[in-house]
């Protein structure tokens, strides 16, 4: 963990996974997590809440969301809990970890910040909508959406309030931050990217409907899905169309990325490879009748929660395994190589091996 | 009526009502169970709305159909901003939007607008019909904060992406965190009645709808219902409003008819729903409510709009009919025990098949309790194209 930038990212080992889709970087995972088809529970753990976001991992402690408004930190050994902390309202917000603290977005119109050791909060920043999206951090700041169609910058360390800056819908979208420009996508339609250190528009790119998906950025390419079926590459400086891809449905889910590939699920229950120069499919794969979750990459292999938890082979798309559990809508596991760390709609916490 | 009101088949009105149920039976399903008494537990002290059902124009149904409005499985948001603005002015006969919308909404009032996701994302209520209703809803001067859209389960609100979708300032509101729970539910509103030997007997009204908002407007989807027929107002009323539905029917019984409609005389849900905007932009004529087989979703292209939701299903149940007709399925009211399965592949892809025994006579059953006009002949049935 970087602890003077305040970036979310990974160990050394790989094992930690800190923010939606492991880091900022947002590329589901990768590295050498082979995601084996797990045999059995090492713990198991009922919350007694449902859970809507995805778990996050440090240092062998599972951060986890649960829509009651807990959230726990439990011993990703043994499932025992270390603390909890209880928001004023529900939380469907994935966690991010931010030096020693725990970020999340809560119903109540609040983020809150954790400490990671006591789980005592640190700060709390107000705004007049409820945050579903997950703090993203970055140079020191922090960055989310709120329903109340804004899209905020606050400090790390205070949570005093940076800016605010007002966009034509609901933002659920959790933003993608590269060094200076942030880009998400808005309840409006539009796909926007505004400048890191004032909110300030930098250009804005129309889809056919709202946009529930969040991006991935890679290559300067701005990779996100739209209610309008279709999975969109826009240029990041220009916000021009690269290529689109159509779906059979909506697209809530959010891409990871893997190598030259993007991995997003439609509504229309598959998973689809699209290769990020081109749009070219590579494979695309039913898992489910729904796909609303974000696809994990580990080492060869992609895993989605639809219906249960899904594995398909990152070439071919074909499914190597399915386990019976974790049904989920945004969730997404936590895979470490050793075990897989996922939770289900229903509050249930899996650690599998 | 008193406070605690037991419905029986007498109250029914029965004779007809449980007759024909019974005849149905006796051809068929002769060993199903016989339907229970009911007894219903209204909120105390509510005086009946003249703006509850059947509302301000029973036996009207307005039927506004634009081929252009849903193209390659997309609703078309400019064309649903027109028929809805169609459709309001035939139904109230004003020559404004915003005056018809004030029909029926005030500034003061806190609107809940209930959805119907199940069976997202393949077809559900759209969010581009629901936008130009709370467009309408606020056109009155009722703030955003004071809209709730709603429907008991959360899972499947998410599912549909409505959170997202629904302008800035509306509350989205899922009844239910996850499959169980009762936070979100008043005790002392209930329905009672034990079908087939369930553990709990009773049923309880959401608290949203209790105590949360003064007016509904109603949003439900065009589906064929494996046990109730079909799902329209009624059941996206009763049954999106009440917990601890899924014990009226059990493999091949319904009780759906006439709980649905027993559920919708309560109140004070009965006075709150005011106006009824059926999402006929996606007709599902096989595998409701819960399929996502794109097969048997036809693009219907069609609103119906009313303040009489025994009238609206009434239409609807026709139009369900003729549709399955035209695609050689059997009528949802056929009883035939070589039509019934458990297998839900077979169920889902087979529209010869299904779990139940349906049961559409629940809007009959509402038409008796005086909740709107069930008889064809005597709906005013206006179409727009």
């Amino acid at each position: 963990m970087n602890q003077t930038s305040g970036i979310s990212r990974p160990s050394k080992d790989g094992t930690d996974w800190p923010a939606l889709l492991k880091d900022n970087s947002r590329t589901g995972g990768q590295g050498t997590a082979t995601a084996r088809a797990p045999d059995h529970a090492r713990w198991q753990i009922r919350l007694g809440s449902s859970i809507r976001s995805a778990p996050v991992l440090r240092d062998g402690v599972l951060y986890v969301a649960a829509v009651g408004g807990t959230l726990h930190a439990i011993d990703a050994q043994n499932g025992l809990s270390k603390w909890k902390f209880q928001a004023a309202g529900q939380i469907h917000s994935t966690p991010s970890l931010c030096g020693n603290k725990a970020l999340f977005g809560c119903d109540d119109g609040k983020v809150y910040a954790v400490n990671c050791d006591s789980g005592a909060k640190v700060w709390e920043a107000a705004v007049s909508g409820e945050v579903w999206t997950s703090p993203v951090v970055r140079n020191g700041v922090v960055f989310f959406g709120s329903a109340d169609a804004r899209l905020y910058a606050v400090d790390a360390e205070t949570g005093g309030k940076r800016w605010a800056q007002e966009f034509g819908g609901r933002i659920y979208s959790t933003p993608f931050a590269t060094e200076k420009q942030l880009y998400f996508g808005c309840g409006d339609g539009n796909v926007y990217s505004v400048d890191m250190t004032s909110g300030k528009l930098l250009w804005r790119a129309s889809t056919g409907n709202g946009i529930d998906s969040s991006p991935a950025v890679t290559v300067e390419t701005v990779l996100i899905g739209s209610e309008d079926f279709f999975f969109y590459a826009l240029d990041a400086n220009t916000g021009a169309v690269r290529w689109k891809y159509e779906t059979g449905l909506g697209i809530a889910s959010s891409p990871a990325v893997a190598g030259d590939l993007a991995i997003i699920g439609s509504k229309d229950g598959y998973l689809y490879a699209l290769e990020i120069q081109t749009g070219r499919l590579r494979w695309k794969t039913q898992v489910s009748e729904v796909v609303t979750a974000p696809p994990v990459v580990g080492d060869g292999v992609v895993c989605i929660q639809a219906g249960g938890l899904v594995a398909l082979d990152l070439v071919s798309g074909r499914v190597v395994w399915r386990a019976g559990l974790g049904g989920a809508v945004q969730s997404a596991p936590v895979l470490t190589g050793d075990v897989i760390y996922l939770v289900s709609l229903d509050g249930e916490v899996y650690a599998l091996e | 009526m008193d406070r605690r009101t037991f419905v029986k088949g007498t109250f029914l009105g029965g004779a007809g009502l449980l007759l024909h149920g019974f005849a149905v039976r006796a051809q068929s399903d002769a060993s199903a169970p016989a339907l229970p008494p009911i007894e219903t537990h209204g909120l105390p002290q509510v005086k009946p709305s003249p703006l509850g059902m059947p509302g301000l124009f029973p036996g009207r149904v307005v039927e506004v159909s634009n081929a252009n409005a849903i193209a390659r499985n997309r609703v078309a948001q400019p064309e649903i901003k027109v028929m809805i603005e169609r459709g309001m002015k035939e139904l109230t006969s004003e020559s404004s939007l915003p005056a018809a919308w004030a029909r029926f909404i005030g500034p003061a009032d806190v609107v809940g607008i209930k959805i119907n996701p199940s069976g997202a994302p393949a077809c559900c209520s759209s969010p581009e019909i629901i936008r130009e209703i709370v467009g309408g809803v606020q056109s009155v001067g009722v703030p955003a904060s004071n809209i709730f859209i709603y429907d008991r389960y959360a899972y499947e609100i998410d599912v549909g992406s409505y959170q997202a979708l629904v302008p800035p300032g509306v509350r989205v509101v899922g009844i239910q965190d996850a499959f169980s729970g009762l936070a979100g539910y008043d005790m002392n509103v209930y329905c009672q009645a034990n079908f087939f030997g369930e553990w709990e007997t009773r049923s309880y009204m959401a608290s949203i709808v209790a105590h949360g908002v003064t007016k509904i407007i109603n949003v439900p989807t065009m589906k064929d219902h494996s046990a109730s027929g079909v799902t329209g107002c009624l059941k996206n009323l009763g049954y999106g409003t009440f917990n601890n539905v899924a014990r009226s029917h059990r493999p091949p019984y319904s009780f759906t008819d006439p709980l649905i409609a027993v559920m919708c005389s309560v109140e004070p849900l009965r006075s709150k729903a005011v106006l009824h905007i059926m999402d006929g932009m996606r007709q599902v004529w096989h595998g409701g409510p819960l399929t996502q087989v794109q097969d048997f979703i036809h693009p219907a292209g069609t609103l119906y709009l009313g303040t009489d939701p025994v009238a609206i299903d009434t239409v609807e149940l026709e139009a369900i009919e003729q549709k399955r007709q035209k695609e050689g399925a059997p009528s949802v009211w056929e009883h035939d025990p070589a039509s019934i399965t458990s297998n839900y592949q077979e169920f889902f892809h087979n529209p010869s098949k299904n779990l139940f025994y349906r049961r559409p006579g629940h809007i009959a059953a509402a038409g008796k309790l005086g909740l709107g006009i069930a008889d064809l002949k005597q709906i005013d049935h206006r179409r727009i194209a």
